[in-house]
C-alpha cells in the first residue's frame, strides 16, 4: 500500500538577518542617566531615543503582544527614572540595565497571563545597586554581536531551545524539565553546555 | 577543584546568570564564590553571554505614540513633584476680588487671541492624529508580518523540539558519498509518533535545475520522497518533516541530486547516505 504522505513543513533555516544597531555611546547613556537623575525629563527622551528599539524589540519577543509589549516599554522606561539615581556608571552600561529590566517585567507579564509564579527570584527586577549587576556586563558591537549571533545558531538544537525557554519564556529549569520531559539534571546540563560555548564565542570577539 | 566541582560550578553559574536560580541554588553560589574565586569572573562572562541573547534578535521599531506617552507620564509626575502644594496662602478678599476683575479684563482683551490659537492647535493636533493613525495602520501590518513569521517559526521549533525530546526518538548518521560529496554529512532524528528532523553540512551546491531530494528506504518498498533539500550557501540545511506514525520502519536514508522540482523515484547521485539500524 503506498503511503506516500510525508508532508515537508519546513525546507530551509529560519532567516538570519541580523538587524541593523544604534551605535553605542555608553558615555552619552551614562551622562543622560545623571541628568535623569538629577529631574531632567529631556534626559529621558535622550535614553528613550536611543535604546527604546532594543527594549520594546526584547520585550515583543518575550510576550509576542504589541500591547503588552508597549506596556513592558513603558514601565522599563518609568522603572529607569525612579532608579536613575542609583545607577553607578562603573557598573554596568546602561542598555544593559534597560535590558535587564526588560526581561525582567516582561517575562513578569508572560508568566502571569500564564497563570506562573511572578514573585520571587525569576522575577527580580534588577536593582542597580545591586551587586549581582556587576561591571562586567557590557554591551556588544554589531561585529561582535555577529559572531555571537552565529555561535548561538551553531548550538546543538536541544541546548538552543533549552537556554531559549528558559531566557526568553521565563520557564525556571524544572519548568523546562517538565515541558521538555527530560530530567532536571540533563536540562542544566544542556544550559551549562550552551552557555559556555556562547561564552566562549563571546570572549573570542574580545568583548 | 575536581572535573566533577568544575561542571557544578559552572551550572550555579549558567543558573545565576540565566536569573533562573532557585534561592537555594543562588545561597550555593554565593558561597562557591568564596571557595573559588574564578567562579565570580565565570558569572560575570556568562551574564554577558546571557545578555548576548537579548540582543541577537530582530529588531522592531515601537510605535511612536509610545514614546508621547511616556515622557507626558514621566513630565507629569515631574510637575506634581515640584508643584508648590499652595499652603500658608492666605488671600484677603478685597485682594481676591481685585485679582478676579483683573482676570475677568484679560479674559476678554485675550479672548480672540486666545480663540486663534485654540483653533490652530486643534488643527494642528488633528494633523497628528491623521499621521498617527496612518503610521498606526502601517505598524500594524508589519507587525502581523513579523508575528506570522515568529509564529511559524515557533511552530517549527516546538516541532523540531518535540522529535529531539521523544521517547522513542531514533538517531541516524549518513555520511558524504565519494567521489561526489566526500566531505558531507548529516544526521536525522526520527520518531514514530513526532516525525523526523534533518540535518546536512557542507553539501555541494547544487547546479542550476537541480535540487537535493531526500529518500527514506524501506524493506520490500521502493524509496520513499520524504522532501527537497535547499541548503544555504555553506552547504547547511535543517529540515523538519511530519511523519504518519503507521510507516514501516525506515532501513536506510538517501540523499540525491534530482531535477529542480523533485521525482517520484531516485534517478540521480547519491550524495549522502545512512542506515537506520531500526
Amino acid at each position: 500500500m503506498m503511503w506516500l504522505l510525508w508532508v515537508v513543513a519546513d525546507l530551509t533555516r529560519s532567516a538570519r538577518r541580523l538587524p541593523h544597531r544604534e551605535s553605542a555611546d555608553p558615555a552619552a547613556d551614562a551622562e543622560a542617566v545623571a541628568r535623569l537623575a538629577g529631574g531632567d525629563p529631556e534626559a529621558l527622551a535622550d535614553i528613550y531615543d536611543r535604546h527604546a528599539r532594543l527594549v520594546y524589540s526584547l520585550a515583543f519577543r518575550i510576550v509576542g503582544s504589541q500591547d503588552e509589549a508597549e506596556e513592558v516599554v513603558q514601565d522599563v522606561f518609568v522603572q529607569a527614572w525612579k532608579q536613575a539615581a542609583k545607577f553607578d556608571r562603573a557598573r554596568g552600561a546602561v542598555v544593559a540595565w534597560l535590558l535587564m529590566m526588560t526581561r525582567s517585567r516582561a517575562i513578569d507579564r508572560l508568566r502571569a497571563n500564564r497563570g506562573l509564579p511572578t514573585a520571587g527570584e525569576i522575577s527580580e527586577v534588577p536593582d542597580p545597586a545591586d551587586p549581582s549587576f556587576g561591571p562586567e556586563v557590557r554591551t556588544l558591537t554589531a561585529e561582535q554581536l555577529a559572531k555571537v549571533h552565529a555561535a548561538i545558531q551553531a548550538l546543538p538544537l536541544v541546548q538552543r531551545i533549552t537556554i531559549e525557554l528558559a531566557y526568553y519564556e521565563g520557564l525556571t529549569h524544572l519548568e523546562i524539565a517538565e515541558r521538555l520531559e527530560q530530567p532536571l539534571g540533563t536540562v542544566k546540563t544542556r544550559i551549562r553546555l550552551g552557555l559556555m560555548k556562547v561564552r566562549d564565542a563571546v570572549l573570542e570577539t574580545g568583548a | 577543584m575536581n572535573g566533577a566541582d568544575q561542571e557544578h560550578n559552572e551550572e550555579l553559574a549558567s543558573l545565576v546568570a540565566l536569573n533562573i536560580a532557585t534561592v537555594a541554588e543562588r545561597s550555593e553560589h554565593a558561597q562557591a564564590i568564596v571557595a573559588a574565586p574564578d567562579l565570580a569572573r565565570l558569572t560575570g562572562e556568562l551574564r554577558q553571554t546571557v545578555l548576548a541573547f537579548a540582543q541577537a534578535i530582530p529588531l522592531l521599531d515601537p510605535p511612536g505614540y509610545v514614546r508621547e506617552r511616556i515622557l507626558k507620564a514621566i513630565g507629569a509626575r515631574v510637575r506634581a513633584a515640584i508643584a508648590p502644594d499652595g499652603a500658608g496662602v492666605s488671600a484677603r478678599p478685597w485682594l481676591m476680588a481685585a485679582a478676579v476683575l483683573l482676570a475677568a479684563g484679560l479674559t476678554a482683551a485675550l479672548s480672540t487671541l486666545f480663540y486663534r490659537g485654540q483653533v490652530a492647535d486643534l488643527r494642528d493636533g488633528l494633523a497628528r492624529a491623521n499621521d498617527r493613525a496612518a503610521a498606526a495602520e502601517r505598524e500594524v501590518v508589519d507587525i502581523r508580518r513579523t508575528l506570522g513569521l515568529a509564529e511559524e517559526r515557533s511552530r517549527v521549533m516546538m516541532s523540531q523540539a518535540a522529535v529531539l525530546m521523544a521517547p522513542d526518538m531514533a538517531r541516524i548518521d549518513l555520511g558524504g558519498q565519494a567521489p561526489v560529496a566526500p566531505s558531507s554529512f548529516a544526521r536525522a532524528f526520527w520518531s514514530r509518533n513526532r516525525g523526523m528532523v534533518f540535518a546536512a553540512e557542507k553539501l555541494p551546491a547544487t547546479p542550476v535545475n537541480k535540487v537535493y531530494q531526500l529518500w527514506v528506504i524501506t524493506a520490500g518498498q521502493p524509496p520513499i520522497s520524504a522532501g527537497l533539500l535547499a541548503p544555504d550557501q555553506q552547504g547547511s540545511v535543517t529540515a523538519f518533516f511530519s511523519t504518519p506514525p503507521d510507516i514501516p520502519a525506515p532501513v536506510a536514508l538517501a540523499v540525491t541530486l534530482e531535477p529542480a522540482g523533485g521525482v517520484p523515484a531516485p534517478t540521480g547521485e547519491k550524495y549522502l547516505v545512512g542506515l537506520t539500524g531500526l
